[in-house]
């Protein structure tokens, strides 16, 4: 684990995403100018984007954040797994579980077998009735999708293009798979025009309770 | 980083429910070569003046940049008419008038976004006849369902060869927007959301091949054009 990349990556997404924040709130539903904004710099960071104006990335930096993915992906398939050994689960939800935790296992095994040996093994997860009951089930699989897709998002300019190429097949159906756990919520799948990055150091938080130390 | 799954696609493989195939083969067929696959195809041919336009955009960017992101804007142009004109004949009713009203909002700020990031880069709106599929929800619910999961494997293809940063990070959080729009769409279809672990990308030479193949694209040419007014022979 190279730990100066995601260092790096991390104090510019604290720049980042209170702007992006702000501009999607409002204005991204709607408005152009902000999309515009969002397009144009803003949601990589203004001080970032001066110093490296091309994509660039390297081989640690690649290994470094699917490493992330992994912990997230394992993260999910792991909740999706105690979710359904509940037992409580039924009709759309229980079918959700099962379609969404057998992708996150193949995106466990994927993310696996391009890590190698690097890929270390998997820390114990508890999630309590946060994964068992029906009613917590549903919010927290969108607080888990939500932010591995954003995670996934914010990370995503920092990688390689052959591994953007690959990763970003994954990308898109954590974005089904928010979208499907919103709606099981009876929120609006895609609540905004563009989505917005999130922090690795926000995703920490988000998944802390859920890591066993 | 390998792919162990090694998918070699097709369209007949991305297009797993049939529902691509389904919608546009109900379209009345026409033999004339959709705008699209001019314009875009063509690429370098077609829009190899801009870089030398003063435009904001244009002025610092990759010829390659502004011809994927003309690429997107003609895909956001296609979707957000689709929308526009289904809320504007009013047929939908309950979940999908919502979903077509929130995509609808989405992709014209898509648009927006694009022709004013590319300036007088930006490729003109082609004319658009949907052929009826607007006016019937099972008809524009297929539409839909193929556009959104058309929309997600074109920018999955076209973010790789992206070269500013920043118009890799916008082109990201659309892509997951339209991954969103066809989960939110397929679920109201009757389909998986999420069919598969892994979405697949789409070349634009396919993607412009299906587009074409609806015919949803009506715009002449300026040749065409002015061959079709009446000569003033005088």
């Amino acid at each position: 684990m190279v730990k100066g990349a995601l260092t790096r990556s991390e104090s510019a997404d604290q720049e980042r995403v209170p702007l992006v924040a702000r501009l999607s709130r409002g204005a991204l539903l709607k408005g152009s100018v902000a999309v515009v904004g969002a397009l144009a710099g803003a949601a990589v960071g203004g001080a970032e984007l001066a110093a490296s104006a091309s994509s660039g990335g390297s081989a640690a930096t690649d290994r470094e954040i699917l490493t992330y993915g992994l912990l997230m992906e394992r993260l999910q398939a792991a909740f999706y797994a105690a979710a359904l050994a509940g037992g409580r689960l039924t009709g759309e939800a229980r079918q959700f579980a099962q379609v969404v935790g057998a992708e996150e296992q193949a995106h466990v095994k994927f993310l696996t077998a391009a890590l190698g040996s690097s890929a270390g093994a998997s820390p114990r997860f508890s999630f309590g009735d946060s994964a068992t009951d029906p009613a917590k089930f549903i919010a927290t699989a969108i607080s888990l999708e939500e932010t591995g897709l954003g995670v996934y998002n914010g990370q995503a300019v920092n990688l390689t293009p052959k591994t953007l190429a690959a990763a970003a097949r994954v990308v898109s159906v954590e974005a089904r798979h928010a979208a499907w756990a919103r709606a099981l919520a009876g929120k609006d799948p895609a609540p905004v025009a563009v989505d917005v990055p999130i922090t690795v150091a926000q995703a920490k938080q988000t998944f802390k309770p859920y890591i066993v130390q | 980083m390998t792919n162990s799954d090694s998918i070699s696609l097709k369209v007949d493989d991305f297009d797993v429910d049939g529902a691509v195939r389904e919608a546009f083969e109900r379209m009345p067929q026409h033999t004339r070569s959709g705008f699209l696959g001019r314009t875009v195809a063509a690429g370098a041919a077609a829009l190899g003046a801009v870089a030398v336009w003063p435009a904001l955009a244009s002025a610092k960017s990759d010829p390659g940049d502004i011809t994927i992101l003309n690429f997107a804007l003609s895909l956001e142009y296609l979707q957000a008419s689709f929308y526009t004109e289904a809320e504007q004949i009013g047929a939908l009713r309950g979940a999908l008038a919502h979903q077509a009203n929130v995509v609808g909002t989405h992709e014209r700020a898509h648009v927006k976004a694009f022709k004013q990031l590319l300036g007088s880069a930006a490729i003109k709106e082609p004319a658009f006849d949907f052929h009826g599929v607007t006016e019937n929800p099972d008809a524009f619910r297929s539409t839909a369902v193929a556009f959104e999961d058309l929309a997600t494997a074109a920018y999955k293809e076209q973010a790789p060869l992206i070269k500013s940063r920043s118009y890799l990070a916008g082109a990201l959080a659309i892509h997951s927007v339209e991954a969103r729009h066809a989960a939110w769409i397929r679920r109201l279809a009757g389909f998986l959301p999420a069919a598969h672990a892994f979405d697949e990308p789409l070349t634009d030479a396919k993607v412009v091949h299906i587009v074409n193949s609806t015919h949803f694209v009506t715009l002449k040419d300026p040749t065409t054009s002015m061959e079709a007014k009446p000569r003033f022979t005088g």
